[in-house]
């Protein structure tokens, strides 16, 4: 069948020539390089799903495969380290750019009147996103992995009423471990695509149902009197989608994407952190202490959430530039001022040093039994010259020693 | 007409940069999903036990284990064979796995062939395709005594 058969096959079955003429129907003038960051927002996310489907080839989510499969990737696998790192990467550019894309949307007030739903469904989005990267970086089961998540479900435990019940199900029990990986993974991989796909899907269609909204100084002529959408806006944004794949590859390849020792439980020597762009959250933590704790951990990010997501019902103002509403420039400089001061303090803050040598013993159930057994103590010095003592028993001990204590 | 002339040098130029990004993503993608088949399986040799034990001029069916690696698990691996030696020092040890489509035949001594329960092969002694689908006979593996010890090569 010729080109031009097949042409005709689907033109008769599909309405192909009123979505092209969709397609090419004018967008506003004064469109800038400003709108091209929802589309890479969607370049991203079709990044991240096509190398997460891929890295899951190679993934096994429990705690003893997860971070010898991590390793293999990395290591072992051709290509392993670049798809790694790129998706590892890709996560962090798609927080840069849905944040953009939601400073453009505020710049232009353009969530006002029609689009309340479109920024709404925007901002759904932009939790998932932050969901992902909460639920991803557990999979490598590495000390970060482990202490970063210990650390995000005790914050979510902290919630009035239902926090604590709410942190049980996150780690699918009182602690982390095989079952919380598995629902990690099952939310990282098959919960969230599918909600994602489905909120893009309805975010797009807002999109093009009410059009793009220009900028607040077009007037209602040049509304519709700019270029087309295909090809001209979708050229600038692939060639934008171009550039930030090479800037991603060239990271993915330059710059190793960390892997941490196995997750341990016992480690105290290990300092948490959480990914940068929860830096924020975790600084704003420690300014909340004693009883005013669930202001750092619920309240703030609660209302700011809220108050986000309604933004569009809450500024009732004439849609004009950021610099035209004293009110909104205000607002989003000083939130936007202090995430980034937040998020630089939490990312510069000092570790914790130890000077004193603590000494740390594992308890067991030595006590009571001691004067009947002697149990052989194995002492390990550590790096920092603080002891660990090991008293556990082996089974034959704690026989014995039951038999002894029978005696007498 | 110029108007159209620049419509469709940017369309091109959209699919041309479209197919690059596909491409330069797509590439290592398949790359790193295929990479198995091109990976060359480790061979060592297996002790099957002492020579003495096996010897018998029938077919003795021996399961045994060795480790290897499965991507990032050191796993044990199980295995099962067919023994026999046909005097002279030569050894013959038949792969259970049926060489149509990898179920595991069994010796029937009545017969004296390799019977495959799936679709019906039959392999002779030998190992060599009596009945049944089968393109080649039943895998034999190399052999080898070393200190009175039966190894086999295992790839």
């Amino acid at each position: 069948m010729s080109y031009a058969g097949i042409k005709q096959f689907l033109n008769e079955r599909l309405p192909l020539e009123a979505l092209d003429t969709h397609l090419r129907k004018p967008l506003p003038k004064h469109i800038n390089l400003l709108f091209s960051f929802g589309s890479l927002a969607m370049f991203l996310l079709l990044l991240q799903a096509a190398t997460g489907a891929f890295l899951a080839f190679y993934y096994s989510p429990s705690p003893e495969h997860a971070h010898n499969a991590v390793t293999y990737i990395s290591t072992e696998v051709p290509f392993g380290a670049f798809v790694r790192g790129l998706h590892h990467w890709g996560a962090s550019a798609m927080v840069i750019i849905v944040v953009l894309h939601l400073l453009r949307v505020v710049l232009y007030s353009s969530y006002k009147a029609p689009r309340e739903l479109t920024w709404i469904f925007g901002v759904l989005l932009l939790l998932i996103v932050l969901g992902f990267g909460f639920t991803g970086y557990l999979l490598p089961w590495d000390e970060k992995a482990y202490w970063a998540t210990v650390v995000g479900v005790e914050i979510s435990s902290t919630a009035p009423v239902l926090g604590d019940f709410v942190a049980k199900v996150m780690r699918g029990g009182s602690e982390i471990g095989a079952v919380t990986l598995a629902r990690f993974y099952a939310l990282h991989t098959i919960w969230l695509p599918w909600l994602v796909f489905g909120l893009v899907g309805v975010h797009l269609f807002f999109v093009r149902y009410y059009g793009s909204s220009g900028t607040p100084k077009n007037t209602p002529e040049e509304m519709k009197a700019g270029k087309p959408f295909y090809p001209h806006q979708v050229f600038e944004d692939v060639v934008g989608m171009l550039i930030l794949f090479v800037i991603l590859a060239a990271v993915a390849i330059f710059v190793p994407v960390p892997l941490e020792d196995v997750a341990d439980p016992t480690n105290a020597d290990y300092d948490p952190r959480p990914e940068w762009y929860f830096l924020f959250l975790f600084q704003l933590l420690k300014y909340f202490q004693g009883p005013f704790e669930v202001i750092g951990t619920f309240v703030i990010p609660t209302v700011g959430m809220l108050l986000l997501l309604f933004l569009p019902f809450l500024d009732r103002s004439e849609r004009a530039v950021l610099w035209k509403r004293p009110i909104a420039l205000t607002v989003t400089s000083v939130s936007v001022a202090a995430i980034v001061i937040l998020t630089i303090l939490g990312g510069t803050s000092k570790k914790l040093e130890t000077t004193e040598a603590t000494v740390q013993e594992t308890a067991q159930p030595t006590e009571h039994i001691q004067g009947a057994a002697t149990p052989d103590t194995e002492t390990e010095i550590v790096e920092e010259g603080e002891e660990v003592f090991d008293f556990q028993l082996t089974e034959e001990e704690i026989e014995g020693a039951k038999e002894v204590e029978a005696s007498q | 007409m110029e108007k159209k002339g620049r419509r469709s040098f940017l369309e091109i130029a959209t699919a041309f940069i479209g197919g690059v990004l596909s491409l330069a993503a797509g590439i290592p993608l398949i790359g790193f999903a295929i990479s198995p088949a091109f990976k060359k399986g480790e061979s060592k040799w297996v002790d099957l036990g002492l020579a003495d034990r096996l010897k018998n001029s029938r077919f003795k069916k021996v399961d045994y284990t060795f480790t290897a690696k499965d991507g990032w698990v050191k796993a044990t691996k199980k295995r099962s064979v067919y023994v026999t030696d046909a005097g002279n020092g030569e050894w013959r040890v038949f792969s259970r796995i049926c060489s149509h489509l990898g179920c595991l035949v069994r010796w029937d001594a009545e017969k004296e062939s390799f019977l495959c329960p799936c679709h019906g092969a039959i392999f002779d002694k030998t190992g060599a395709v009596i009945a049944g689908p089968p393109p080649e006979p039943l895998q034999k593996l190399e052999t080898k005594v070393e200190a009175g010890i039966l190894y086999v090569k295992e790839s």
